[in-house]
């Protein structure tokens, strides 16, 4: 590890690290632009300038380096025993001299010389680095007196908003789309002063090709400024008016870590956050934007029983009453428990106990969305599986015996079945002719579920369950990472937490199972479920864990 | 409509291929090539030459719109190129400038809008340029591929009354 002198620091920072993020590792903020750790490294916006010290043989002294250097693109190795500075440092370098701070000055003032300066307008105001180096890096007045440049605000794609004005021509969005999504519809139009990010267009603004890769969005997060914006977001709601949660994006099974960002009212934004081995900094747009059925007005919000022949609300008490009248009195082979693979573990762990411990039935199921499309791309890939926890569900349905039933076998397995109890949960699930065939032979079906999907409309007990963003647990990937997911928002209506409807069902039937909280149900599952035992709440934090000998 | 190359710049470009070290950096030469046939880059013409040098479309209109030689829109048959660049300017190519503008009856076409100086007979494109590296006989202006020196009106016109 490279020995280095970082302003009055002496610290071992990791072997190949430039000198922001080294900086970073200390506490010492080096303003950049340009730099993003996702893509390659151009050093255009000169921000970062940091000064390296260097041994100047005529004075025989360690002196400041000529010209300044970006932080970018200045790498920390180990040097040679006879290149050592002082005899032990592998490099030196001041972030904070009078002389970087000047460049640093000099560089803002540059670069906000056609900046509109229209903060009170722009979404990006509250999370802007433009706004924060300025304020913290910056000279406060400009002595640019002439007229501005003023491109125009232009639609780039189904998403995204280009507001050139606020542009800086870091060059970022393009690089993503070249480097990230392979695909390349972004570039720069004219020059110099008058350089503009664009979509090819013909002469007359006619575009030849929109920006809608399916990783669009994330030029809209990597964009230092409020240039890139995402139309779904567009004058919604002040950054600092939101509160954030980490969680875990329920679109497919890669499990992309996000942060999720909320009100009172509703979820108002999911971004990627970090995470090496899985999503990197990036997400898809079928994922970023796939929220909205949160927020939905016809989520399910009360119980309901069929009653001649249609559905109609009732009470919890009613509704659980019922249940525990029509499993009693059904045989335990004739009973089937069918888990989702939208669901947390902790949900289908209790499902299970349900279904073992309590209706003494050895026949589990699986459910959740149909396979979608999978897509690659050169630095990611969105997979078919359209359910952030298949693993996880069948790790822990198919505990003991191990056989889960899943597609034509599950609907043939429902065909002498009296009494099934299956959880769905999923955004959106239609049925085909088999699936609904089978489901309507059950004589008494229960469903838990989110909307009053194709699967609820044939179930004789309809229970509100909530969704990802309104619950704790876990999730485990296609690659058996095991990720964890926060409760945001508070459940519509009447709806519950899906462990705790399940946790009730088994209570009524007689079964001792009490749990208080998600975690609880994550010890049980470290301690009996195999692969899993590192699998706690505490352990996963906000990196996840991968599962042991994986299985 | 769709563009192609003439058989005889498609054995051009085949040529101008290996003398590069990657099917990218062609763009330039094959813009040229394509323009002189074409006339003008139109969309069809951005696409055929993406195609050939394997490269998203925005890559060719990044360079196209970056480099003052390249048009999009159609031009005339003589495009002048007036320097007014600093020696040109103490040398007054004000004046040349202003004597075209005249004698031809158009504006200075815009790098934008190359109709605003372009007579109606499509005779005509007349642009400001900066340096044509040829400072020691300002004032100078191109038309087309040719430099002419030491402009003055009368010089003026007899270079352009000579193009038919
Ligand atoms: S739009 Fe944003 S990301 Fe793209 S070059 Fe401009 S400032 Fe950079
Ligand atoms: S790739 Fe999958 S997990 Fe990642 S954002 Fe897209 S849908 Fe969500
Ligand atoms: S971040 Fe280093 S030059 Fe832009």
């Amino acid at each position: 590890m490279p020995f280095i002198k970082l302003n009055d620091l002496e610290v071992e920072v990791p072997d190949g690290i430039n000198v922001i993020e080294a900086a970073r590792l200390h506490g010492i903020e080096v303003p950049y632009y340009c730099y993003h750790p996702g893509l390659s490294r151009p050093a255009n916006c000169r921000m970062c300038l940091v000064e390296p010290h260097v041994f100047f043989p005529p004075a025989g002294a360690i002196v400041p380096d000529r010209q300044l250097a970006t932080g970018c693109t200045t790498v920390l190795r180990t040097a040679p025993p006879d290149r050592k500075l002082d005899g032990k440092y592998d490099f030196i370098v001041r972030t904070d001299s009078p002389r970087v701070k000047k460049a640093r000055e000099d560089i803002l003032e540059f670069l906000l010389v056609h900046h509109p300066l229209d903060c009170s307008v722009c979404d990006q105001a509250g999370e802007c680095d433009l706004q924060d180096f300025s304020f913290n890096h910056g000279r406060g007045t400009s002595r640019y007196v002439e007229v501005k440049n003023v491109p125009p605000k232009k639609d780039l794609g189904p998403d995204v908003l280009l507001y050139s004005t606020r542009c800086i021509v870091c060059t970022r969005c393009i690089r993503f789309c070249h480097e990230v999504s392979g695909t390349g519809e972004l570039g720069l139009i004219h020059r110099g002063s008058h350089d503009e990010i664009d979509i090819p267009r013909a002469h007359d603004g006619t575009p030849l090709q929109l920006l809608d890769n399916k990783l669009a969005g994330n030029v809209v997060d990597i964009c230092p400024v409020g240039a890139l914006i995402s139309k779904d977001f567009l004058f919604k709601s002040r950054p600092w008016f939101m509160k954030t949660v980490n969680s875990i994006c329920p679109g497919c099974s890669v499990g992309c870590n996000i942060t999720l960002d909320f009100k009172e009212d509703g979820v108002y934004r999911l971004k990627p956050r970090f995470h090496a081995d899985i999503n990197q900094h990036w997400m898809c747009d079928d994922g970023r934007l796939g929220y909205h059925y949160v927020n939905s007005e016809d989520r399910l919000q009360i119980p309901m029983k069929r009653v001649d022949g249609e559905l109609v609300p009732t009470s919890w008490a009613d509704a659980l009453n019922l249940i525990v009248e029509k499993f009693s009195g059904v045989d335990a082979e004739s009973k089937v428990v069918v888990g989702s693979a939208q669901g947390t573990n902790e949900e289908n762990y209790v499902l299970q106990k349900l279904g073992r411990e309590v209706l003494k039935t050895d026949r589990f199921g699986l459910f959740g969305r149909e396979p979608g499309e999978e897509h690659k791309f050169p630095q990611f890939a969105i997979e078919a599986d359209k359910n952030p926890n298949t693993r996880g569900a069948r790790d822990m349905l198919g505990l003991g015996n191990g056989s889960v039933l899943e597609d034509e076998a599950l609907w043939e397995g429902l065909s002498n079945a009296e009494a099934v109890y299956l959880v769905n949960g999923a955004p959106e699930r239609p049925l085909d002719e088999t699936s609904q065939k089978a489901l309507e032979s059950v004589d008494f079906l229960v469903v838990q579920d989110i909307f009053e999907s194709d699967v609820a409309k044939l179930a004789d007990v309809v229970l509100p369950g909530v969704t990802f963003a309104e619950k704790d647990g876990t999730f485990t990937n296609s690659s058996g990472w095991v990720q964890r997911i926060h409760k945001s928002v508070d459940p519509p209506g009447e709806a519950r937490t899906d462990w705790e409807i399940i946790q009730q069902v088994a209570k009524r039937l007689g079964g001792d199972i009490d749990y208080h909280f998600a975690g609880e149900i994550a010890m049980d599952i470290a301690e009996n479920v195999p692969g899993y035992q590192d699998a706690t709440h505490q352990k996963i934090g906000d990196s996840g864990v991968k599962l042991q000998d994986d299985n | 409509m769709p563009f192609e190359f003439s058989e005889e710049n498609r054995r051009e470009f085949e040529k101008l291929i290996p003398r590069y070290p990657v099917k990218e950096a062609v763009m330039l030469p094959t813009l040229h090539l394509a323009q002189r046939q074409a006339g003008y880059i139109s969309p069809e013409v951005m696409e055929y030459v993406a195609g050939l040098l394997e490269v998203p479309v925005m890559k060719v209109k990044d360079v196209l719109t970056f480099y003052p030689m390249f048009f999009e829109e159609p031009v005339g048959k003589y495009v002048i190129r007036v320097c007014h660049t600093l020696p040109c300017a103490l040398a007054d190519c004000k004046l040349v400038l202003e004597h075209i503008k005249q004698k031809l009856n158009t504006d200075v076409a815009a790098e934008t809008d190359l109709a605003k100086g372009t007579t109606p007979d499509g005779k005509f494109t007349l642009l400001k340029a900066e340096c044509l590296a040829s400072c020691d006989v300002a004032p100078v202006m191109m038309v087309n591929d040719d430099l002419y020196k030491n402009l003055t009106p009368q010089k003026v016109d007899e270079i352009l009354d000579s193009l038919a």
